[in-house]
């Protein structure tokens, strides 16, 4: 029964956590020598199926079987010695190591029994990285190495364990579109070699791009593998999501008014003192969408900590509605009329722990009538939180319930709420959407039109080109840390992509 | 090439800062898991009576008990017990009032996120700067005298603990190290201050290495009991007055508000504009200035004097700074709970004493000790009350669920 | 927080390099010697010896911090500095004199030094794999307790040790059971063990001495006489008739470097500390690595602890450690979580306490100036930490609990 050209086959294997089943039943198989990509949505459960793989979790139910063979995986260990390795979407490595020692780290080369042999592990390290084309410094320190080489380490970690199969998990989240075209030559020659691949990935065009065959995964449950020549982009979003995709959203054109938003020449060093963004000049108008797009890493930050009064920039300056603030502190900047929904609404937007009529006031606390001379008045607070969440939707509980209890979406709801309820004349947005599901995905986005229907000056940043698209009036393009071009709404994503790279030519400010 | 260092290893446990554990802690034990903890600490306490020293532990807690004077409450004890235990209540209730306030430095910067372990070291200073002023000063008549010490001793807690607040909001020092540090800096000082030769050495004997005596207008007014005996003074009702304070300041004032909003999440905080590093160097001044208030009113209240034994003699882990932590624990950074806390302590470190402990029943010097193992015992099952958490899960879990779909939010 | 001060840093970061602050230390040797020359002329010997100190801790730190010429530099110009200095004030003493001084108050600095150094280097290993371990003190008390009650019962000084170590141990496995396992916060439950460290030994000490004291008698652990060096100039009243111990501790030393960063071993203890779920991920076991890290440290803890008892004051006393875990704490982040670094402060430190000691006969009889000696470890760890002359980073995942998935 067993197939002699499967690398690994997963029998129904059913993984349940607390009040959810992560994994339904799910059969996988991976040919040797093939990539295989794994697609889906944020929790449709790709990641849970791998880390079962992988020895991270113990399955409920269900099989796992390498070259024919029945197998459990206790750990980590397990799966290593299995020829499995998997490169995780949040690297695996110890920044204060070197990269050598990074790599051989749980199987390291001895000398007299006892003794770490680092001469031979760096030694090995060139060799696996002349052969397979991965050129990294072993004596580097990881915290010194750039992304896309941080990731190269995490695969040399794999093929220094021997593996056969290797696991990547949204492995271009982090990369320039560069670094993902050299990422995709790497494992085709990778898979050319007999490796055989397995390819997380929540994004159509790079499955398609790489992969062989395709799994969708949706809900915790496998819908349909299919051979790539065989699929098209919508036929893959529609798997994927379980029905039509609205790519695009309902709006109006823009009419822009004053500028309320103006940045000229600013530079912003990040946290090691080195110049991030570098000399960025734009403009926000009244009543438009201007969106940034851009890789991560090229400077959205630090430019949206300076724009927010967290970082100070270093020289350059920053105008809301014709005021100075660029030296101006957080709490400043928001009295001058700036929303910020920030990237991460748990870390930064929300404190989890408060009810929501106190993170609804999070802002606003000082003054009356939160507040006077001091003394709080909690009943106002509440007074106000039962206004805005009827007025936003929000929905799982009442002003008095506390934050950490919502669903993301309406968590995010809650960071509009308080974000739009304070009537700003310029809102930023960052990643307004990560980590939603689509339904409230398209509620962020309906209300950000209206934000800007009512005349408000909207910054969006954002890593998805999709949402930028959009969304935007405008489109700005950010690469290491300045503005290669400036876009309409209706440029092709590959012009986009291009720039993004820093390929793109400079098209005069309109 | 701008290189992002790799994500930072991910927050795990229940929470990120002590004041999100805290909560969470709260929400998931309740009153109960104090109340299991106490009983539980009790009950090991007991059984190392039992195997140790092969006496009965039931009279001996009763012994203690008897020794704590809370048997006054008790409406059928005859007459004479009741003069008895009203003397030792007032004991009792004379180490409650600093215990409450050491508790309130602990659980203050707790709720800021930040764990003051120099509650010891503040409550030195406060006595050191309170002797000093009501020994000095002579000329002043007491009110004015004592609120003066009250308010410099106070200041002096909160300048300590206001040096490791500073330190951890602008360099980012952990106020761990930087307390425990302070404490022996202000041991030694006091080695010096009141050494021989030392500037605030008595006038009365070289020999001595302790303080002046304080102004005799200085001594806080005994309200109940024999002040020859020394009954319980007004401190204590300075000491709940500052529960009270304790609870309006977080929960109706900005700053409480601000305090709270960094202990769950400073990040949050910064991005809507609070002022992080205030509210960590205030938090912690604050914290500090309860325990330099409990250092001032002991000495205003019933040491009237201070040696170097007195202050280095304090520097093991059975102080009342220290003891701080675990009233703070036990008590949940709650107003209430942290009064039935110290009252706990103060009756446990009374009770246990050669005075009100009869030592037929029980040696008094192995009791301070065996107070010392319950201390450590509650402040162990305090601290793993996650254990009560999960026996509490591993129960809910096993109930049968309705099986829920995996969505992303 | 660090988003608001990253340009202020990179200026200050320039003026606290490494070798910035060695040529400091350098500068501040020549001054503990130039200070008891005309036309300073200080009088006491403090003022060269506290400047003295303060040069030899810049060296320390500089040479922790990478740049170890300037630094030794510094630690030499330091050690100079207060020699020279020592010299100049007592011009008057004969020189033989001078130099019996000096070689008791080293011999006594690495008697003091000793038990902070088996304290510290135990800490290392806890707080190198992730677990904060402030209940050192806890873990010395019992094993200064626990040595001498040994070497009691048995009449046997090895066995009095061993059986401290294994009190150490059982203790420290409290420690890890809680803090790693359970996940408790581990300041509390260090806190805790501190508690119980003294109720436990203060309860038996009390139960079984408590009338008598520690019998006259006791097993003591015995001091190597090097009949060779007796006669050497300086060095031989220094290392001469040194306690097993304190040689033990300088082996202990090089062991725990080579086995934390030239083994298999101490790689995965540290990766575990900086990024558990990494070393996961690679198959190695978080808990275990951690246990055997929290329970190494408790081992090595009491063994200070039982030196202090059977080595040094060779009797017990409620408390007796006073605070010598947290010392040991304090040289292991001043030396940052480092051996060597963590012994020189320990040495620093243990001179401080030497010359607590030793000094009272330079001032008036009885005065407690001497006192203000023993503030100096607080202050130079309290500035080693708060980033004034550069900073002590310690290990990414110290004080989390790890959650395996």
């Amino acid at each position: 029964m067993a197939d002699d050209a499967l690398a690994l086959e997963l029998r129904g294997i059913t993984k349940k956590f607390p009040g959810v089943v992560a994994n339904d039943r799910i059969d996988f198989d991976l040919r040797r020598g093939e990539v295989h990509a794994l697609l889906g949505e944020n929790g449709a459960g790709k990641s849970t199926l791998m880390n079962v793989l992988y020895g991270l979790y113990h399955p409920d139910e269900g099989e796992i079987r390498i070259g024919g063979e029945l197998v459990s995986m206790g750990s980590p260990k397990d799966a290593i010695a299995h020829g499995i390795g998997m490169v995780h979407q949040h690297f695996m490595l110890i920044p204060v190591m070197t990269v050598a020692e990074n790599i051989v780290l749980g199987t390291e080369p001895r000398r007299e029994g006892a003794i770490l042999d680092l001469g031979a592990a760096e030694k090995r390290v060139r060799e696996l990285s002349v052969r397979y084309g991965l050129a990294v410094d072993p004596r580097a320190r990881i915290r010194n190495i750039s992304v896309g080489r941080q990731q190269r380490v995490e695969i040399l970690k794999a093929l220094y364990r021997d593996a056969e199969i290797l696991i990547l998990d949204e492995p271009t989240a982090v990369l320039t579109p560069q670094e993902a075209t050299e990422l995709f030559k790497v494992l085709r020659s990778l898979a050319d070699e007999g490796m055989s691949i397995i390819f997380i990935s929540h994004k159509l065009n790079e499955v398609l791009s790489i992969a062989d065959r395709i799994t969708v995964l949706r809900r915790g449950k496998k819908i349909e593998t299919l051979p790539t020549k065989d699929a098209t982009e919508a036929g893959l979003a529609k798997l994927m999501v379980g029905r039509e995709v609205l790519l695009r959203v309902d709006k109006t054109a823009a009419d822009p008014g004053a500028t309320m938003l103006r940045i000229d020449d600013l530079v912003v060093a990040d946290d090691r003192g080195l110049a991030a963004v570098r000399g960025v000049s734009l403009e926000v108008r009244a009543g438009e969408i201007v969106g940034i797009a851009g890789v991560d890493g090229n400077g959205q930050t630090e430019l949206i900590d300076a724009i927010t009064g967290l970082r100070r920039p270093a020289s350059g300056r920053i105008e809301i509605a014709g005021r100075d603030l660029t030296s101006a502190d957080a709490r400043q900047v928001l009295d001058e009329g700036l929303g910020h929904i920030p990237e991460d609404r748990q870390a930064r937007g929300l404190v989890l722990e408060f009810t929501l009529a106190e993170n609804l006031a999070l802002e606003d606390y000082r003054r009356p009538p939160d507040s006077r001379w001091g003394w709080l008045f909690p009943a106002r607070l509440i007074a106000r939180a039962r206004r805005l969440l009827r007025e936003f939707d929000v929905r799982g509980g009442g002003p008095s319930a506390r934050a950490a209890a919502l669903s993301g979406g309406n968590q995010q709801k809650v960071v509009i709420a308080r974000e739009v309820g304070r009537d700003p004349r310029v809102l930023v947005a960052a990643q307004p959407t990560r980590g939603l599901d689509v339904g409230a995905i398209e509620y962020v986005h309906k209300r950000l039109i209206a934000v800007r229907d009512e005349g408000k000056a909207v910054l969006l940043i954002s890593l998805e080109l999709d949402e930028i698209l959009s969304l935007s009036d405008r489109i700005l393009v950010l690469y290491e840390g300045g503005i290669v071009g400036e876009y309409g709404p209706e440029t092709p994503e590959e012009e986009l992509g291009v720039a993004m790279t820093g390929g793109g030519r400079k098209v005069a400010a309109a | 090439m701008l290189a992002t260092p790799p994500a930072p290893p991910e927050g795990e446990g229940p929470g990120e800062t002590v004041a999100s554990r805290f909560a969470f802690y709260q929400r998931a034990g309740g009153v109960l898991t104090p109340l299991v903890t106490t009983v539980f600490a009790f009950f090991i306490g007991g059984l190392v009576v039992l195997l140790i020293t092969h006496k009965n532990p039931i009279s001996t807690y009763k012994a203690i008990f008897n020794g704590t004077g809370l048997n006054w409450f008790f409406p059928w004890i005859s007459h004479a017990d009741r003069i008895n235990a009203a003397f030792n209540l007032q004991s009792t209730l004379l180490l409650t009032t600093p215990l409450i306030l050491t508790g309130l430095a602990v659980a203050f910067a707790f709720r800021a996120g930040l764990f003051n372990i120099g509650g010891q070291g503040q409550y030195a200073a406060g006595s050191i700067v309170g002797v000093w002023v009501a020994s000095s000063l002579t000329g002043m008549s007491g009110f004015p005298h004592i609120v003066l010490a009250i308010l410099l001793g106070s200041l002096a807690g909160a300048g300590l603990a206001g040096i490791a607040g500073f330190l951890r909001a602008t360099v980012g020092a952990h106020e761990v190290i930087t307390t425990i540090m302070l404490n022996w800096i202000v041991f030694w000082l006091a080695g010096w201050l009141f050494g021989q030769q030392g500037p605030l050495q008595t006038s009365r004997e070289r020999s001595l290495t302790q303080s002046n005596d304080i102004a005799p207008n200085t001594h806080l007014h005994v309200w109940w009991g024999n002040p020859i005996l020394q009954g319980l003074h007004v401190g204590f009702f300075i000491a709940v007055a500052m529960l009270v304070v304790y609870w309006i300041v977080l929960n109706r004032t900005t700053l409480g508000y601000e305090i709270r909003a960094v202990g769950y999440n400073p990040e949050a905080a910064g991005y809507a504009g609070i002022d992080v590093r205030r509210a960590y160097f205030l938090a912690m001044a604050i914290s500090g200035g309860f325990a330099g208030l409990a250092g001032v009113i002991d000495v205003l209240g019933w040491k009237f004097v201070l040696s170097v034994d007195d202050v280095q003699g304090q520097a093991g882990a059975g102080a009342v700074g220290f003891l701080g932590i675990a009233v703070a624990l036990l008590g949940r950074n709650s107003a209430v709970g942290i009064f039935f806390a110290a009252l706990l302590f103060g009756a446990l470190l009374n009770g246990t004493s050669d005075r009100h402990l009869d030592p037929a029943v029980f040696p008094p010097t192995l009791a301070e000790n065996l107070t010392l193992l319950i201390q450590g015992l509650v402040l162990l099952f305090i601290g793993a009350d996650i254990l009560v958490i999960y026996l509490w899960r591993a129960r809910r879990r096993v109930v049968p669920r309705k099986l829920a779909r995996t969505s992303s939010t | 927080m660090s988003t608001y001060a990253a340009p202020v840093r990179v200026a200050a970061s320039r003026l606290t390099e490494p070798r910035g602050v060695g040529l400091v230390g350098i500068f501040l040797g020549t001054l503990a010697a130039w200070l008891a020359l005309p036309p300073l002329s200080a009088r006491t010997l403090l003022w060269p010896i506290l400047v003295g100190i303060l040069a030899v801790a810049a060296g320390i730190w500089t040479v922790s911090r990478g740049a170890g010429r300037v630094g030794w530099g510094a630690v030499a110009s330091g050690i100079l500095g207060i020699a020279l200095g020592s010299l100049a004030t007592r011009s008057s003493v004969g020189h033989l004199e001078t130099v019996v001084i000096w070689s008791a108050l080293l011999a006594s600095t690495l008697r003091y030094a000793t038990p902070l150094t088996f304290a510290a280097i135990g800490g290392m290993f806890s707080e190198r794999s992730g677990v904060v371990n402030i209940g050192l003190e806890g873990m010395m008390l019992m094993g200064s307790f626990f040595g001498i009650w040994g070497a009691d019962k048995t009449g046997s000084w090895i066995l009095g040790v061993l059986i401290a170590m294994v009190s150490g141990m059982m203790l420290a496995l409290v420690h890890a059971v809680f803090c790693i396992q359970l996940r408790a916060d581990q300041i509390v439950i260090g806190t805790a063990i501190n508690f119980l460290a003294l109720g436990i030994t203060g309860y038996l000490f009390t139960d079984i001495y408590g009338a008598r004291g520690i019998p006259a008698n006791v097993p003591e652990i015995p001091d190597i006489s090097l009949g060779g060096l007796k006669g050497v100039y300086f060095i031989g009243p220094i290392f001469g008739n040194l306690n097993l111990m304190i040689w033990l501790s300088f082996v202990l030393l090089i062991l725990s470097y080579v086995v934390m960063f030239k083994t298999p071993i101490g790689l995965r203890l540290r990766a575990v500390g900086e990024h558990p779920r990494a070393a996961d991920t690679v198959g190695i076991s978080v808990y275990a690595t951690r246990y055997a890290a929290v329970i190494t440290s408790g081992g090595l803890a009491a063994l200070g602890g039982a030196y202090l008892t059977l080595g040094f004051i060779h009797n017990f006393d409620q408390n007796i450690t006073g605070g010598r875990g947290f010392i040991a704490l304090a040289a292991l982040i001043f030396g940052k979580w480092r051996p060597f670094g963590a012994f020189a402060a320990a040495l620093l430190f243990g001179f401080s306490s030497a010359l607590g000691d030793h000094l009272p006969d330079y001032f008036a009889p009885g005065s407690s100036v001497p006192q203000l000696f023993n503030i100096l470890p607080y202050a130079l760890t309290l500035i080693a930490v708060a980033g004034v002359i550069g900073r002590s980073i310690p290990p990414a995942a110290i004080g989390r609990p790890y959650v395996k998935q």
